[in-house]
C-alpha cells in the first residue's frame, strides 16, 4: 500500500516538474510577445510621426510650387502687358472677368480658377514684336498691324512648348483670343465653336476691358457705347451666349471693373 | 547538404546560408506577407546543418534593418534553436549588424542580446 502511493507521488513530482517547464516556457513566451508588442508599438508609432511630418512638408512643398506657377504666370502676363501700351491692372481685370464668365458658363470652379490664372497670358506674344510697333502713337499701318497681329501665333510658339495643364491652357488663350465667332479673326479665321471656350472668353473679357480703358492714342468709350458695340457683335465678334452671360451679370463686371481702377 | 540562397526582394532579405564556410546570414529587410512559410527552407536548412553538417565555428550575420512583429517572432524562435546547439557544445558566433541612424534595429539587436544571455551575441554597427 506504501509502496503505491510512493510511486503515485513519484508520478505526480514528475508531472509537476514538467509542469514548471511547460509554465516557465509559457511565462517566458508571454514576455516575449509582450516585448515584441511593445516595440512594434513604438515603431509603429515613430513611423506614424515620420509620415505625418512628410505629409506636411509635400503639402507645402506643393502649395509652393502651385504658388510659384500662379506667380510666374501672371509675371510672364504682366511683362507682356508691360511692354505693351495697357496698364497693370489690365490683366488683373481680364483673369477677373475671365473667370466669372467661365463659371456662368458652366465650367467647374477649379477650371474656372485656371483660366483666371491662364488668361493674363493672353498678350505674352507681344513681348516679340519690336518696340517701334508696339509702341507707335497713333493707329498702325497696314503692315505694322500685320506685325502686330502676329502676337497671337507668337504666344503659342512660346507657350506651346510646355506640357503643364496650366500653360497649355495659356497656350489656347493666347493662340485665339483674337479669333472672331463670325470667322472673320485672326490667325486662324476659326469659326463658332471652333474657337476653343478659352479663346472667346478671353476675347470678350479683353475686349471689354479695352474698350474701357483709356489709351496714348484713345480715350475709354463710355458704357453705352461699349454695350451699343457688344449688342451688335453679339453672333458676330463674340460668342451669343458669353455676350447674354455678360449683360445678365452686368453688376458683377462693373464691380470687378471699380475694384481694379487704374490709378 | 547543399548550400541555399534566396534573393533579396521588396520584402524579403537575401539569405546566404553556406555550409563550408559554416555561415549563416540574413541581409535587408524583413515584412513577408507569410513571414514562417518564408522561413520554413531557411529553419528546416539550419536544423540539418547543425545536425552534423555544421563547421567547428559558425558564423552568423544578421543585417535586417527592418522587420515586422512576425518577423521578430521568427528570429526569437530562431535564435532558441541556435541556444540549443549552443547549449550541446556548438561553436556560434552571431553579429547583429546595424546602421548607426537606425535606432530600431539597434533597439531590437539589443532585446535579443538580453534575451539570449548565453549566446557569443555582438552588436556591430556599420
Amino acid at each position: 500500500m506504501e509502496a503505491f502511493e510512493n510511486k503515485l507521488i513519484g508520478e505526480i513530482e514528475e508531472l509537476q516538474s514538467k509542469f514548471t517547464l511547460t509554465t516557465q516556457k509559457l511565462i517566458k513566451d508571454v514576455r516575449r510577445q509582450d516585448k515584441i508588442m511593445a516595440r512594434s508599438d513604438k515603431r509603429q508609432k515613430q513611423e506614424y510621426d515620420e509620415l505625418q511630418k512628410k505629409f506636411a512638408e509635400v503639402e507645402a512643398l506643393q502649395k509652393e510650387i502651385e504658388e510659384t506657377q500662379k506667380e510666374v504666370v501672371f509675371t510672364m502676363g504682366a511683362i507682356g502687358e508691360s511692354r505693351s501700351k495697357e496698364t497693370g491692372n489690365h490683366v488683373k481685370r481680364v483673369a477677373q472677368y475671365s473667370k466669372i464668365l467661365a463659371l456662368y458658363y458652366g465650367m467647374d470652379k477649379k477650371e474656372a480658377e485656371m483660366l483666371k490664372q491662364a488668361s493674363p497670358m493672353h498678350d505674352i506674344g507681344k513681348v516679340a514684336i519690336p518696340d517701334a510697333v508696339l509702341n507707335k502713337p497713333g493707329r498702325f499701318n497696314e503692315s505694322e498691324r500685320k506685325i502686330m497681329d502676329t502676337h497671337a501665333q507668337l504666344g503659342f510658339d512660346m507657350l506651346n512648348k510646355s506640357t503643364r495643364p496650366l500653360l497649355q491652357m495659356a497656350t489656347t488663350v493666347a493662340y485665339e483670343h483674337h479669333e472672331k465667332w463670325n470667322g472673320k479673326g485672326y490667325p486662324q479665321g476659326l469659326k463658332g465653336e471652333e474657337i476653343h471656350i478659352y479663346g472667346r472668353i478671353t476675347a470678350l473679357a479683353d475686349v471689354f476691358d479695352a474698350l474701357g480703358s483709356s489709351r496714348v492714342y484713345k480715350e475709354a468709350w463710355d458704357d453705352e457705347r461699349i454695350f451699343k458695340m457688344f449688342k451688335e457683335e453679339r453672333g458676330e465678334h463674340f460668342d451669343p451666349k458669353l455676350i447674354d452671360i455678360f449683360f445678365e451679370n452686368l453688376d458683377e463686371f462693373l464691380a470687378i471693373r471699380d475694384s481694379l481702377k487704374d490709378v | 547538404m547543399e548550400n541555399l540562397t534566396i534573393e533579396e526582394t521588396k520584402y524579403t532579405p537575401r539569405i546566404n546560408l553556406n555550409m563550408e564556410d559554416g555561415l549563416i546570414e540574413l541581409k535587408g529587410k524583413s515584412y513577408p506577407e507569410n513571414t514562417f512559410e518564408f522561413y520554413k527552407p531557411m529553419m528546416d536548412w539550419v536544423e540539418s546543418y547543425f545536425s552534423g553538417s555544421e563547421q567547428a565555428k559558425t558564423i552568423i550575420n544578421f543585417e535586417i534593418i527592418y522587420f515586422n512583429s512576425s518577423s521578430s517572432k521568427l528570429f526569437f524562435d530562431f535564435f532558441d534553436l541556435i541556444e540549443e546547439v549552443v547549449n550541446k557544445g556548438k561553436y556560434i558566433e552571431i553579429n547583429w549588424i546595424y546602421d548607426a541612424e537606425n535606432d530600431s534595429a539597434l533597439e531590437a539587436g539589443e532585446d535579443f542580446k538580453e534575451d539570449f544571455e548565453k549566446l557569443n551575441f555582438k552588436l556591430v554597427e556599420k
